[in-house]
């Protein structure tokens, strides 16, 4: 089992160092770039949500990251000690909305919800920690799908 | 990110290169209100040339979405074209691709645009 952690400040700029860490952890474990999306998508979606969402004025929670890779399922948990705050519990974007009628905000997790296979929130103590986990699949060809 | 323009016509095509995520977002909406401020005089097209971008996120979603509007009002025809498979999943997943119009390549969209002032 590989495994590999990051803690960063909920500040947007760090947003490139967490992008820079997943594509590392993805190239050292060798696996397909085609399928990096979800957990690139998912890693930003979250964290930004942290940011904007999960930070009171004037305070920057931690944000910790980890990556860890069990035979070909990989599961990504992004921790912070900010307020208590499930992103899951917001209902779904109407996809069906028209172009003037569709809501601005509430795609990303959404995005994330549909790219990985099971998404999941706890508060652990005075921390939320949302865990996402997918498997790999080895073989070349179509980007990961569902 | 690097955006690049081209003119066509009465057709401005929108470049963006790289990847469309939170900290990108802001420059390419401020990129693409330009574009759009100029081109409702000439009741023209604006297309976005995705053919070398790599990446989009929920906030480059909100920055089409809301130039698409903004296009829609001005009466500005507006369309995305040659997106690759990482942003066309994320267009299709998240229903985008049946609000805004997306042509499979710049043929295809330029054809499509109109090229009369109206």
């Amino acid at each position: 089992m590989t495994e590999q952690r990051l803690a960063v400040p909920s500040d947007a700029a760090q947003l490139p160092a967490l992008t820079r860490f997943l594509q590392e952890f993805w190239s050292a474990a060798r696996l397909p770039p085609a399928q990096a999306l979800p957990f690139e998508l998912a890693l930003e979606e979250v964290f930004m949500n942290v940011v904007l969402h999960g930070s009171p004025a004037g305070t920057a929670p931690r944000v910790e990251v980890s990556l860890s890779m069990r035979d070909l399922k990989l599961t990504m948990t992004v921790e912070d000690d900010g307020p208590e705050f499930d992103p899951l519990a917001a209902p779904p974007p109407d996809v069906t909305a028209s172009l003037t009628a569709r809501p601005v905000g509430g795609q990303g997790v959404f995005l994330v919800r549909q790219m990985m296979d099971a998404v999941s929130y706890q508060r652990v103590g005075a921390r939320n920690q949302l865990r996402m986990t997918k498997e790999i699949t080895r073989s070349s060809g179509n980007p990961s799908r569902g | 990110m690097n955006v690049r323009f081209e003119r066509l016509a009465l057709t401005t095509l929108v470049i963006p290169e790289g990847r469309l995520d939170f900290g990108a977002a802001a420059a390419f909406q401020r990129h693409i209100e330009e574009v759009l401020a100029g081109a409702a005089t000439a009741s023209a097209a604006v297309i976005i040339d995705c053919s070398a971008l790599d990446y989009v996120s929920s906030a480059g979603l909100r920055v089409f979405l809301l130039a698409a509007r903004a296009a829609q009002r001005a009466g500005t025809s507006f369309a995305l074209c040659a997106l690759k498979p990482a942003v066309r999943e994320v267009f299709e997943l998240s229903g985008f691709s049946r609000i805004i119009c997306v042509h499979t390549d710049r043929a295809t969209a330029l054809a499509s645009a109109p090229r009369e002032p109206a």
